[in-house]
């Protein structure tokens, strides 16, 4: 409600509506209500009767005369019977008021008339002659509460820093809450700017709130809306990636003030800008994503740093950048792949990654019946009784790429143990086309056939071209990226998504003894194909995950001819490139048995960051009370064993929570025994730093603390606005109360109304000339 | 004594050079069959030096040399290969190509035979060049004595400074599919012992091998006539394990 409206209603009303919200009408006339109704009734007849007797005898007229006098009649007699609002107010000094002051950085923005918003606290609550600390210590007992990632008792506002690295809205109205439960509670007053960067939520909060009658008063401070700002306000980037991979990173950027301006993201790593990409910025208040390319070069733990300079009359300029933490594995990646007959695609794909340090191309190839041709195995042993016939064996491996292999060729369990790679395992698996593959290699209806991102076509299809006579299916395919494959990390074979487009423009035709048109639901196109002279769309390239791991369909044969083909340059790198990224991505994020993961890989000094692990066997299968122990080293050197306990809850998971009290990196080496045997070991960092998150989405959140005052039956104000806070608060029902009478008699709109009605009737008179 | 014997030569040479040269080519592209992804047997055609007549091969009325064996031994050997293999190849149709022809990228292993006399031009050593760099493999075949100093000087145009290493028995590609546990073989003719070589990318034999030569030896030979009864099985065999294990080994490295 406005103000202006607010002070015109006050006028008319006597009260602010808030009066009328929370009061109860009642007539405390001392006469009994019959006796009101009685001469209401009398005075409405003798007003009947003397202008029905009127001289005019027009019977519009009468009608007319008689309802404004009696309207006139009526509230002096509804003002006669003393009408007033009973009201619910506190009992002075017999109340607490939790004042909860944001102390968060944000609250160093000056945005609030040009000013922090912090000093709006110094003066409001700075002292005890401030006009707001004043009104409400009249009426209240104050406690204050200062809050950021976590919410303290304070003396007053001299405590308060703001220096909060986070936000959390909900820790800080549950700490005030339980704080107070023991007294009388009238409501809470919140100071913040609402800009909540924790994950929790606030439903939670409300509801416990709502439950205990205590009231949140939300006073919002700064601008809902910055006039100009640029914000880098996301970054998606994985957690670990392997040594030498294209990072593909996804930023969202978001601005007002500077539509249609052309700014430069830069990713830096140290002192290096290893990266730059332009980006026209979008119509204000709407988000530009942009991809950014580089390589991860260096391996270990690295920090990224993602910008854009600021630009002029920018409102916050901390905001221009984000920091990511990114494990630059140095590992070989060891994939198996089995290939059911000799064929030029296992030689092209092992010779297109094997300059590549960090990817293992195991290969089996079925030459004869029950003859295999093992290559780059460890040892001796390896693979010896040809595919692998235990999940151990199996599992050992990260991805599996499947050639030309009919599925009668695995027995059930194989098959079964394939889907499990996959969906328990979390391995990547990538089916090649060929002639024993997919459909024509008899998969539907097998296990493998659900891990498939593809629709294959039905044996009755197959079985019915073949009862015709026709030849089996063989196409040439012009392949081109989709509009998600052209920017997609796997299928990028350029520096840029425009000559990405364009490398896969020249390349060859390949072909297909597989037809696939459909991909299944949830599963996506990275590369589709057409024929010369037909319109159907192959599917080249198809995605999905599976359980926790992927699973991609390459259902062509030859993609070797990408490297052969005679008008292919011979420095052509485009099948290295391609096959590179295809197998790397295949084994991204890959689990080993034993994971460890910090909740956040930046975390401010000082603030708990939540550790959990995930421990398995060697088959993947989860493993309880089993002795978990994190071995942290600190940046300056500093080691301490942390024992993880087993999350009841979640079998095979162990929690326990780490704090980086100095800032710098911090590398966690999980380890996990179970009765002396040692199941696995995994390393996660997180970095102690001093975090900008409370730049980010720093305008403050109305509808936020709107829905907070709202849910709880309390009020909005703004820095504004906040002078009728005192008097609201004392309108509650929470607490120690009292009924206030407050009378409705003398309000100012009955004694304009009945002027109204006996000056519209002196009016009409002369109009009729009855004057 | 020099000038006569060199008279002789010429002589020699002047009709076979004259029915090369006013006889009609044939379109070899009708013998071909179009690429669909199996394995098909591809047998280099080159234009072969002039005045070295012999004939032998599939075209009697011609000296062309390197039909020689065509068709009968790709046939053999490719039956072998659908026999014991899970290649699935062509057995019936295989595909003549010279190095130069575009249709040539789309078979990465390919088989030459009589490069005693192979005669190539700029061209074609650039192609070949470019063929067996991207990942091609070459079989050589069919060449005894003297022929290497050709062989050696046609190479030296496709990949200058190239060496033949001579392999032994301890090569994977005598392990691909079958072990191999001898290289003491034979010439079919010449009673001359064969002897095996390989060229590999940057001449390091750790590295990629592009090319087996088959010196001293002629296996299309023995892959052709295996069932006419006058070659003993057992060097049937041999060459068959030769064959086999090349064409497996080429497919994978």
């Amino acid at each position: 409600m406005s103000s202006f409206f607010e002070s015109v209603f006050e006028f008319l009303f006597k009260y602010r509506p808030l009066v009328f919200e929370k009061g109860r009408l009642a007539f405390t006339t001392p006469w009994p209500v019959f006796v009101v109704f009685l001469a209401l009734a009398l005075v409405v007849l003798l007003a009947l009767i003397s202008y029905g007797r009127a001289r005019s005898g027009n019977r519009r007229d009468i009608v007319i005369f008689s309802s404004l006098r009696v309207g006139a009649l009526a509230l002096l007699l509804f003002s006669l019977s003393r009408p007033a609002l009973l009201v619910p107010t506190v009992v002075p000094q017999r109340n607490f008021l939790g004042i909860l002051i944001d102390d968060s950085r944000s609250m160093g923005i000056s945005d609030q008339d040009e000013r922090p918003r912090s000093d709006f606290v110094y003066q409001s609550f700075g002292s005890a002659d401030s006009v707001l600390y004043a009104a409400l210590a009249e009426r209240f007992m104050l406690r204050f509460y200062g809050f950021s990632g976590r919410a303290e008792r304070i003396d007053g506002v001299s405590d308060l820093r703001f220096a909060g690295g986070r936000t959390d809205l909900a820790a800080a109205l549950d700490r005030a809450r339980r704080d107070l439960a023991a007294v009388p509670v009238a409501g809470l007053v919140v100071l913040t700017d609402g800009a909540d960067n924790s994950d929790a939520s606030l439903t939670e909060s409300l509801l416990a709130l709502n439950a205990n009658s205590i009231p949140v008063y939300a006073v919002g401070l700064g601008r809902e809306r910055y006039d100009r700002d640029i914000e880098i306000n996301r970054v998606e980037t994985p957690r670990t990636v392997l040594l030498g991979s294209s990072l593909v990173v996804d930023l969202t950027v978001r601005q007002r003030g500077y539509k249609g301006e052309t700014v430069q993201v830069t990713v830096e790593e140290g002192a290096r800008i290893i990266a730059a990409q332009d980006v026209r910025l979008p119509a204000d208040g709407e988000s530009a994503v942009v991809r950014v390319h580089f390589d991860a070069e260096e391996p270990g733990p690295r920090i990224y740093r993602f910008s854009i300079a600021p630009q002029p009359g920018e409102r916050v300029t901390k905001n221009n950048s984000q920091e990511v933490l990114i494990v630059v594995e140095d590992r070989r990646e060891k994939i198996l792949y089995f290939e059911g007959e000799p064929r030029f695609e296992l030689k092209f794909i092992r010779r297109a990654v094997s300059d590549d340090e960090n990817l293992q191309v195991v290969s089996l190839q079925r030459t004869a019946e029950n003859k295999f041709y093992r290559l780059d195995v460890d040892d001796a042993e390896e693979l010896a009784g040809g595919f692998p016939r235990t999940r151990e064996e199996l599992f050992r491996y990260r991805g599996l790429i499947l050639g030309s292999v009919e599925a009668s060729f695995f027995t059930h369990d194989q098959l079964r143990m394939i889907e499990e790679f996959v969906g328990q395992r979390g391995g990547g698996v990538l089916f090649l086309g060929g002639r024993r593959s997919f459909a024509e290699g008899g998969y539907d209806g097998t296990p493998v056939a659900a891990v498939m991102p593809v629709v294959l076509e039905s044996p009755e299809a197959i079985g019915g071209r073949r009862g015709r006579g026709e030849e089996p299916f063989f196409a040439e395919l012009k392949v081109e990226p989709t509009r998600f494959g052209l920017n997609h990390p796997a299928t990028q074979i350029g520096a840029t998504v425009e000559e990405s487009g364009r490398l896969w423009a020249e390349l060859p035709r390949v072909s297909s003894v597989n037809p696939i048109y459909e991909v299944k639901p949830g599963a996506s196109t990275l590369l589709s194909g057409r024929a010369e002279g037909s319109t159907d769309e192959h599917i080249v390239l198809a995605y999905q995950r599976y359980g926790r791991g992927k699973a991609l369909a390459l259902p062509i044969q030859d993609s070797w001819i990408w490297q052969m083909h005679a008008d292919v340059p011979l420095d052509d790198m485009t099948h290295e490139t391609l096959w590179r990224q295809l197998l790397r991505w295949l084994v991204a994020y890959v689990p080993d048995p034993v994971v460890a993961e910090a909740a956040s890989d930046l975390a401010n000094p000082g603030e708990p960051v939540p550790l959990t692990a995930e421990v398995q066997d060697e088959t993947y299968l989860k493993v309880n009370n089993a002795e978990v122990v994190a071995h942290v080293s600190g940046p300056a050197g500093e080691t301490y064993d942390l024992p993880m306990e087993w999350a009841l809850e979640e079998d095979g998971e162990y929690q326990a929570s780490v704090t980086g009290d100095a800032e710098g990196l911090y590398e966690i080496r999980v380890e996990a025994h179970k009765e002396g045997e040692f199941l696995g070991e995994h390393t996660t960092y997180f970095q102690a730093t001093e975090l900008t998150t409370e730049y980010f989405d720093s305008e403050m959140r109305s509808e936020l603390l709107k829905r907070i005052a709202d849910e709880t039956g309390g009020r909005f104000y703004t820095a504004r606005t906040v002078r009728s806070l005192p008097e609201d608060v004392s309108f509650t029902e929470s607490g120690t109360t009292v009924i206030e009478e407050r009378d409705l008699w003398d309000m100012p709109i009955i004694l304009l109304l009945v002027l109204a009605l006996i000056a519209t009737e002196w009016g009409y008179r002369r109009y009729r000339g009855l004057v | 004594m020099r000038s006569i014997l060199l008279l002789l030569a010429l002589a020699a040479a002047i009709p076979v050079s004259a029915q090369s040269l006013f006889r009609k080519e044939p379109d070899y592209a009708q013998f071909n069959t179009s690429y669909d992804g199996r394995f098909t047997f591809v047998r280099v055609r080159f234009r072969p030096l002039p005045g070295f007549g012999g004939g032998g091969g599939y075209w009697r009325d011609r000296d062309l040399k390197w039909d020689h064996d065509y068709p009968t031994a790709e046939r053999h050997l490719t039956r072998i290969l659908d026999e014991l293999t899970t290649l699935g190849p062509k057995t019936e149709e295989s595909n003549i190509l010279m190095v130069d022809d575009p249709e040539f990228f789309n078979y990465p292993v390919a088989y030459l035979c009589e490069p005693g006399f192979w005669d190539l031009n700029e061209a074609e050593a650039a192609s070949l060049r470019e063929y067996l760099l991207k990942g091609g493999f070459l079989i050589f075949d069919d060449f005894a004595g003297p022929h290497i100093f050709n062989f050696r000087e046609r190479i030296r145009q496709v990949l200058p400074g190239a060496a033949l290493v001579e392999l032994d028995v301890s090569h994977p590609i005598f392990d691909s599919f079958f072990k191999i546990e001898s290289l003491d073989h034979d010439h079919p003719y010449y009673g001359v012992k064969a002897k095996y070589y390989g060229i590999f990318e940057d001449n390091d034999p750790e590295k990629r091998l592009m090319m087996i030569i088959n010196y001293n030896n002629d296996i299309g030979d023995y892959w052709e006539w295996s069932d006419a009864g006058f070659i003993p099985i057992s060097l049937s065999n041999e060459a068959y394990k030769l064959g086999v294990n090349y064409i497996v080994y080429a497919m994978s490295h």
